[in-house]
């Protein structure tokens, strides 16, 4: 397995452990600047992120936005903490930029994993 | 959103393009770097360093940059003219940077009384780092946010050696994206990593009763503390920055959000993002200013951040570094 394969598989291993309850959504800086935009939440980019791992969504503008908008200010791993789950949501989302961002710099024109 | 993928791999190209140029994200040459700290007639050798990383000293630069992108925004998506601005910005980008940087001497200020007030405290607490001046490198916390791993790996072994090589064993570093760095990523890419990393405001508390008799400090108004998003969660320094304003005398106000639950300044994708970043530190101000006019913050990120508010809303806002070079002036000026 190539060393981009195994990064894949580690993320998309990590992101499966989301439960799915949302808690982080409403905590989020950029949700809340965005009024309400979901992609621009913790829950969002994780699920954005592991459509475009799967193939099932391309990496357009809007994708790019919501995934390197994100602070890295880790309120939404204070909020996955208290529901017992503990996911290290912003290193998630950092290893899904550094597997786009050598493309991107590249500026390959089909940049998708 | 529109040209985002544009605008991020322009941001890449460049950030790519500057640290191999020039080993500075700006991609500046020759710049003030060292300048605050003229006269302070600090050893540039030592096993125990004070890290800047250029974090405050950068403030002018970034607040410039950051300008220059948004210029250049509504071009990036068009292909030729996208080619035409990188060219452009290679030759005159640095030029325009300095030369409007050079006007904004209010933030350069700021950034200097920081720095000098957190040597002055560090003294006072019985502890005299070295500071390396021109060989201080940066951290590369840019390629590291922005996952430019295939960099980030060689530049943080060069940095590692560069450190060893100069015969460092302790680093206190002036801001918490820098702490961040050496102290929890930087031992991901290197075996054996044996470098100690604190924050200066963790050797100010452990200090705190030393600091307190050398003030020399009346505080005549009250500051609403805004945490660093990085300190908080991502180090865990909560208490210390109240111990050393107490040491200060000044108790701080706590917002609405504050300690673990503090709220992001927007800082950290301002590089592309402006409308967005400022969405959030309008709704973070809001909240602040309800409490009291007078802003302290401890991270320069947080401080440009914030600091555009000051004219515009009639607000103070200052570095708990600014805090400690008004509470320790009269020690500044027997060094």
């Amino acid at each position: 397995m190539k060393g981009a394969d195994r990064a894949k598989n580690t993320l998309l291993n990590e992101i499966i452990k989301c439960r799915a309850c949302r808690f982080c959504v409403d905590t989020c800086a950029t949700y809340q600047a965005s009024e309400g935009v979901e992609t621009m939440s913790a829950y969002g980019r994780l699920q954005s992120l592991r459509y475009l791992l799967m193939g099932t969504l391309d990496l357009d503008d809007s994708l790019v936005y919501s995934l390197y908008s994100c602070l890295q200010c880790k309120q939404c791993e204070i909020v996955c903490e208290s529901k017992g789950q503990s996911l290290e949501i912003c290193s998630i989302i950092q290893l899904g930029r550094s597997l786009l961002s050598q493309k991107l710099e590249k500026g390959e024109s089909d940049a998708a994993i | 959103m529109r040209q985002s993928r544009a605008l991020i791999s322009e941001a890449l190209r460049n950030l790519k393009n500057n640290m191999e140029r020039t080993g500075d994200p700006l991609g500046l040459k020759n710049t003030y770097w060292t300048d605050w700290a003229e006269g302070l007639n600090l050893p540039k050798e030592g096993s125990i360093i004070l890290f800047t990383s250029r974090m405050y000293q950068m403030m002018p630069y970034i607040i410039q940059t950051t300008d220059l992108i948004s210029t250049f925004e509504p071009f990036l998506a068009m292909k030729g003219l996208s080619k035409v601005i990188q060219i452009g910005n290679r030759l005159a980008g640095e030029k325009i940077i300095r030369l409007k940087a050079r006007g904004a001497k209010e933030i350069k200020e700021k950034g200097a009384k920081s720095l000098k007030g957190i040597v002055a405290a560090l003294k006072a607490s019985g502890v005299h780092p070295a500071y390396l001046y021109e060989a201080e490198p940066y951290s590369g916390v840019l390629l590291y946010d922005l996952g430019l791993d295939e960099n980030i790996g060689c530049y943080i072994k060069k940095v590692y050696e560069l450190l060893k090589n100069h015969g460092v064993e302790k680093v206190i570093a002036t801001d918490p994206h820098t702490v961040y760095m050496l102290k929890v990523v930087y031992p991901k890419y290197i075996e054996g990593y044996d470098i100690e990393v604190k924050h200066y405001l963790e050797i100010l508390s452990d200090n705190r009763d030393s600091l307190k008799r050398a003030c020399d400090f009346i505080p005549r108004e009250q500051f609403v503390i805004h945490d660093s998003c990085i300190m908080t969660r991502g180090l865990g320094i909560v208490e210390q920055t109240r111990d050393v304003a107490s040491s200060l005398g000044i108790a701080l106000l706590e917002p609405e959000n504050t300690k673990l639950n503090t709220v992001c300044c927007g800082g950290p994708i301002e590089y592309a993002f402006a409308d967005m970043s400022e969405k959030i530190s309008t709704i973070r101000i809001k909240e602040l200013y309800g409490v009291t006019k007078n802003i302290v913050v401890n991270c320069p990120i947080c401080l440009i951040n914030f600091s555009k508010y000051e004219k515009q809303l009639g607000l103070k806002v200052l570095d708990m570094g600014e805090l400690l070079f008004e509470a320790l002036k009269n020690q500044l000026e027997s060094i």
